[in-house]
Order: structure tokens, then C-alpha cells, then sequence
């Protein structure tokens, strides 16, 4: 079979980066762990408060040490459950210091959401009866918005909350 | 004398890619750019 020259450069090119793509994709895989956030950890989507972190007390912001926090949140349609403040009110804001290394867990009772803070790499996929869990370390001060992004119903777009990182 | 016609009909009978060549290379440049790219965004955040 002949081959022009430059027809030989590009399916190297072509093979290659596919080679390349493949090869990033298996460190990540299997060197670094990396897998979608819901990681078959199940839990009965109609009793979410049998898992402690999901019991009304331990919603929200929990500062388990110094720069290292647990939010844990039930997301439903269409609200963010991140808890209730010392008067009662539902906490629609959560500060939380710069440099802190999070671990957000998160639940759906009832239909898919999602959990996105737009703006850093926490997004994640909602799905009922599992448990979505993703560690981060918010680096950059500012305010983020929580947001649902996976279409979950006629409130969808009023499913959201705040995440403030401060200096 | 014979031999060389014939490498010229040959050379006259290969496709000119010169501009294939060029636009394959874009995309490449393209693709390889935006992946760097994307790679930064999600290691700055």
C-alpha cells in the first residue's frame, strides 16, 4: 500500500495522541483512584437520616480540625439542605476559610440533581440511594454559587445556594 | 532516459497535500492547545 509522506506524519499524530489519551486516562483510573463521584455507596434514598451524615444535627458546615471540614448536604426538590442556624432558619450560606480542605457528602431522597459550585472543580452528580462524595481544597477566596445542573424538575432553577471562602 | 520519465509521471501523478498537511497540523495545534488549557483551568481552581 502506498502512503503519501504526510499522510504517514498524520496517522502517527492521529495514533499517537490516541495512545497518549488513553495512557492519561488509565493513571488516572488506576494510579491516582479517580472515579465518578457516586461511588457505590448506597444508602436507602427514603431514609437518608440513617446515615449519620445526613441526620438533621450534622447537615451543613462540621469543622472536623483545624482547616478541614465536612459538608454534608441533602439535596431534594428543589432546595439545598445544608442544615439550620442557632435560630432555626435554614442555612442558605456556608463560609467556610480559605486554604480549608472540604469533603462535601452529598444525598438525593427523592430525583437526580446536581451539585455544582461554579466557578471551582466541585461538581458532582446527585443520584438517590447513593452517597456522592468529593474532597477539595478551596484555594481561592469568593463567593460561589451552589447550583443544581442536572434538570430535576419545575423548580429546578430555583435550586441553588452559597458558598463563601474568606480570607 | 526511460527510467527518468517515468519517475517524473510518478511525481506528477502524487497528490500535492501541502495544504491537507497544513490543516491537519491546525486542528492538531487546536486540539493539544485547548487540552493544556483545560488542564490549567482545573488545576487553578
Amino acid at each position: 500500500m502506498h502512503l503519501h509522506k504526510f499522510e504517514k506524519i498524520w496517522l502517527v499524530f492521529g495514533i499517537g495522541s490516541l495512545v497518549l489519551f488513553m495512557v492519561i486516562l488509565g493513571y488516572g483510573a488506576f494510579w491516582k483512584g479517580t472515579h465518578p463521584q457516586s461511588h457505590g455507596q448506597i444508602i436507602d434514598p427514603n431514609n437518608v437520616e440513617a446515615y449519620d451524615a445526613f441526620k438533621p444535627e450534622n447537615l451543613g458546615v462540621n469543622k472536623v480540625d483545624e482547616k478541614r471540614y465536612v459538608i454534608n448536604v441533602v439535596a431534594s426538590a428543589f432546595n439545598y439542605d445544608l442544615g439550620t442556624d442557632k435560630d432555626g432558619n435554614a442555612v442558605k450560606t456556608i463560609r467556610i476559610p480559605k486554604g480549608s480542605n472540604v469533603l462535601f457528602q452529598v444525598t438525593s431522597p427523592d430525583v437526580v440533581h446536581g451539585f455544582n459550585i461554579a466557578g471551582t472543580n466541585v461538581n458532582m452528580m446527585i443520584e438517590p440511594g447513593y452517597v456522592s462524595k468529593m474532597e477539595t481544597v478551596l484555594n481561592n477566596p469568593g463567593e460561589y454559587t451552589i447550583v443544581c445542573n442536572e434538570y430535576c424538575g419545575v423548580g429546578h432553577h430555583l435550586m441553588f445556594g452559597t458558598l463563601e471562602v474568606y480570607e | 532516459m526511460v527510467s527518468e520519465t517515468n519517475k517524473n509521471l510518478g511525481d506528477k501523478n502524487e497528490p500535492d497535500l501541502r495544504g491537507t498537511f497544513a490543516s491537519v497540523m491546525f486542528v492538531l495545534a487546536f486540539i493539544v492547545i485547548s487540552w493544556f488549557g483545560v488542564l490549567g483551568i482545573f488545576l487553578s481552581r
